[in-house]
């Protein structure tokens, strides 16, 4: 009776769960045409999450009023940088808008003319004794993954002397993102960072005290806007767009907003794109010209100092934090349930091919969770998620993207939840099963009525461990990009320039587990029954 | 007609033969008990019986129907139906009980009967309480295994194989798990079930318990029937050699 019970509300919470996923999904759909910005959102001031939680920067901006005076929809997408060409392979995004570095990038893209003339130089703190580049010999540098800062210091057109530099360097160390940097340059892991003039100044915004850039630069090089290779057609639109608000006066004033007054070169003498192309005018095609003297941003920054006037994500109270990854809690939540939801019953499928007497199941069980408890966790997300494109040519609508998380992680853990299931199948002495042999029961009600129940007590201890570690895994969907509470987390810590994010996002992951383990505690003592 | 009769079974694991060419008859109402040294194939030959184990060649038939036929390339079994139709004429008494341990007592006897035989629930109800009084643990209905001591179990592991109304009963080594004490107890049991003229077919190393209980043993050694008649004549006056050395070294 007490089973029927149970796995009534199982049901209950099945249906309630998909209803969940397919309302989460269906918010996504949207009419007009959508301009889907990809961009790193622990990047200041070009792109980072402010105190509201909102996204925000200098290149946002400028996106935001293109957005606006072509009548798209501006999406803000933040993305991994590890996977942003994947991302613009497959449509996920529109461009690349992000202090993205021409140079070196040139035949990769196609790209809009240059507006932010953008150095790489070298910050260290100022007590290390470093005045100059050469100073550096025998010491760590840091460099963010597939930057510029790396290019100029070791890719394919580095000069001579940058390679030498790196040559007499004890370690390049590759970091993920600038925060990570430069909690690694404050604590004394590395020696200094390599990196943009304008995130740079940002940093040094508030760290003045601490960090000093090398007048020396790495190199010289510009930003633009990075488009698939070939989408000439809305480069164009992009550009012309732009060059019309040079016209105006609203990219100057959106420059002076984000403190940038030295580096913006947008220019209209500029009229060759970089793959030969002409720049067209401006007026010239259709492009709508809004009348936007109602534009609050001009009147935002009338100072001289542009460098002090450039904002800072306000300091966020602990509150403000909590309330702020409390958004990503819900899609952990979720991650976490729907996982369960699938990988379980999925595992139990994967057991019995493992278990099956016939060979092709077997092997191809063997081989499934070979494969999926031998390779990352994050490689499978990727895989899953950009393989539809990459294998099969289609295009997948943003929805995939929670999708590709789900299927990832259901089908990793569906391989050690069927090995778990296996051994305690296997555990379950083979006396039972003759018992229920000789009195009639045939294989179907062997199993439900008489292995099943028994393997579900046995399987609990390392089930619980499982599904606790799945609450932690969850943070994986950041290699997806999937707003969940870790990348939330992280993007604040860039924002804020600070730790205690992530040690509230450690937090909130402790209570979740408690809970979960509390939760299991209870349905064990529940099956306490029998021996 | 004879409930069990098995022909000609052969029985090797690996190069290593069990059962050399065994023929066996239980007639309706007979409690046979089989004994020998252990390896001498007696568990083996009732794992054969009741179709835990294939035989490599023979005949098996319960009621006077064949359920595995002699063939060229040896034993034919029927489709899987068929064979658990014909696991309906007898029941097993294991010699570790193998109780379900996720259910109460009333459940591991009566789920059967009610899911398999599809009987109505009341009366399945009915008869388990009658069957628990009569094997003596009337009042462990709701119980679980886990809190029964091994007497009890095997009481309940009885009440479960009679619930489906089999033609014939096999204990595997009844008394082997058991305490002295309680071995007495069950030997009750047994007889009043052979009072009812229930076809018993008992597999024991216990010569005590065989002769007290059996109308019938029947010797085993290396694969083969060595002897079988009445307890008197193959207990007291053992005709072979083998039997009485095997009952010496019991009584030293």
């Amino acid at each position: 009776m007490d089973n029927t019970r149970i796995s009534k509300k199982f049901v209950y919470l099945f249906i309630m769960a998909v209803f969940a996923g397919f309302i989460f999904v269906g918010n996504t759909c949207q009419a007009k045409q959508e301009f889907i910005v990809g961009f790193d959102a622990e990047f200041p001031p070009y792109g980072y999450m402010d105190e509201n939680g909102e996204y925000t920067g200098f290149d946002l901006d400028l996106a935001a009023e293109v957005c606006k005076r072509n009548g798209w929809t501006l999406v803000k997408r933040p993305i991994s940088w590890n996977t942003k060409d994947s991302e613009l392979e497959s449509g996920a995004i529109s461009c690349i808008w992000n202090g993205f570095t021409m140079n070196g990038r040139e035949k990769q893209y196609t790209w809009s003319t240059p507006y932010v003339d953008n150095s790489q130089v070298v910050i260290t703190r100022n007590d290390s004794g470093i005045k100059e580049l050469k100073d550096l010999s025998g010491k760590i540098l840091a460099v963010q993954t597939d930057s510029s800062a790396l290019a100029a210091l070791e890719g394919e057109d580095a000069t001579d002397e940058n390679k030498a530099l790196a040559q007499s360097l004890k370690e390049l160390q590759q970091v993920e993102d600038y925060n990570s940097a430069f909690m690694n340059l404050e604590s004394g892991m590395v020696d200094a960072i390599a990196m943009d003039i304008g995130v740079a100044a940002y940093q040094l915004s508030s760290k003045s005290d601490i960090f000093i850039m090398l007048d020396e630069k790495l190199s010289s090089e510009e930003y633009g806007i990075g488009f698939k290779l070939g989408n000439t057609e809305l480069r164009d639109k992009v550009q012309l767009t732009l060059l019309d608000m040079l016209e105006d006066g609203t990219f100057d004033s959106i420059v002076k907003k984000w403190g940038l007054g030295d580096s913006a070169c947008l220019s209209l003498e500029d009229t060759t794109y970089i793959d030969g192309g002409r720049v067209p005018s401006p007026g010239s095609n259709g492009v709508d010209n809004q009348d936007n003297t109602d534009n609050n941003l001009e009147d935002t920054d009338t100072q001289d100092n542009v460098k002090s006037s450039a904002p800072k994500a306000g300091k966020m109270s602990i509150a403000q934090i909590v309330k702020q990854l409390s958004t990503g809690l819900a899609a952990t939540v979720g991650i976490f349930v729907l996982t369960l939801l699938f990988s379980m019953p999925l595992g139990l499928v994967v057991a019995a091919a493992r278990m099956s007497k016939y060979k092709i199941p077997q092997w191809i069980a063997k081989i499934y969770i070979s494969i999926l408890r031998g390779t990352p966790l994050m490689l499978q997300l990727i895989v899953v998620f950009f393989a539809p494109y990459y294998v099969f040519k289609i295009s997948t609508p943003y929805a995939y993207r929670f999708y590709a998380v789900i299927i990832g992680f259901s089908l990793n853990y569906s391989a050690y939840f069927a090995e778990i299931y296996r051994s305690g199948i296997q555990s379950i002495p083979q006396g039972q099963r003759e018992a229920a042999q000789i009195m009639g029961y045939n294989r179907g009600q062997t199993f439900f009525r008489i292995i099943f129940p028994q393997m579900v007590k046995r399987v609990l201890p390392p089930v619980t461990n499982e599904v606790i570690t799945l609450v932690k895994d969850t943070s994986l969907a950041f290699a997806l990009s999937y707003a969940e509470m870790f990348t939330l987390a992280k993007q604040v810590a860039a924002a804020q320039k600070s730790l205690v994010p992530l040690f509230v996002a450690g937090v909130f992951y402790y209570i979740f587990n408690f809970i979960v383990a509390l939760l299991m505690e209870r349905i064990e003592k529940r099956l306490d029954y029998y021996k | 007609m004879s409930v069990l009769e098995m022909k000609n079974i052969k029985k090797s694991f690996g190069s290593k033969v069990v059962l050399k060419d065994i023929t066996l008859k239980v007639e309706k109402g007979e409690v046979v008990s089989i004994i020998g040294p252990s390896g001498s194939g007696k568990s083996t030959l009732l794992r054969c019986a009741t179709f835990l184990e294939h035989i490599d060649n023979g005949e098996i038939s319960y009621i006077g129907k064949k359920v595995v036929t002699k063939g060229a390339d040896g034993a034919v079994y029927p489709p899987k139906k068929e064979l658990q139709q014909a696991c309906s004429n007898f029941g097993l008494v294991f010699q570790n009980f193998n109780l379900f341990p996720h259910f109460s007592v009333m459940k591991n006897i009566a789920d059967a009967p009610i899911v398999i035989q599809k009987r109505n629930k009341d009366e399945v109800y009915k008869e388990v309480r009658e069957l628990l009084e009569k094997v003596g643990i009337g009042d462990k209905e709701n119980s679980y295994p886990c809190e029964l001591s091994g007497g009890q179990q095997q009481r309940v592991a009885i009440a479960r194989a009679l619930a489906l109304h089999p033609a014939m009963l096999y204990f595997d080594e009844p008394t082997s798990a058991l305490d002295p004490e309680i071995t007495a107890e069950i030997l009750r049991v047994l007889k009043s079930l052979a009072a009812e003229k229930m076809t018993m077919v008992i597999v024991t190393h216990e010569i005590d318990f065989a002769r007290a209980v059996s109308d019938r043993v029947v010797f085993m050694d290396g694969g083969m029937v060595i002897e079988e008649g009445r307890p008197e004549d193959v207990i007291d006056n053992p005709g072979n050699e083998r039997t009485k050395m095997f009952l010496k070294k019991l009584h030293v």
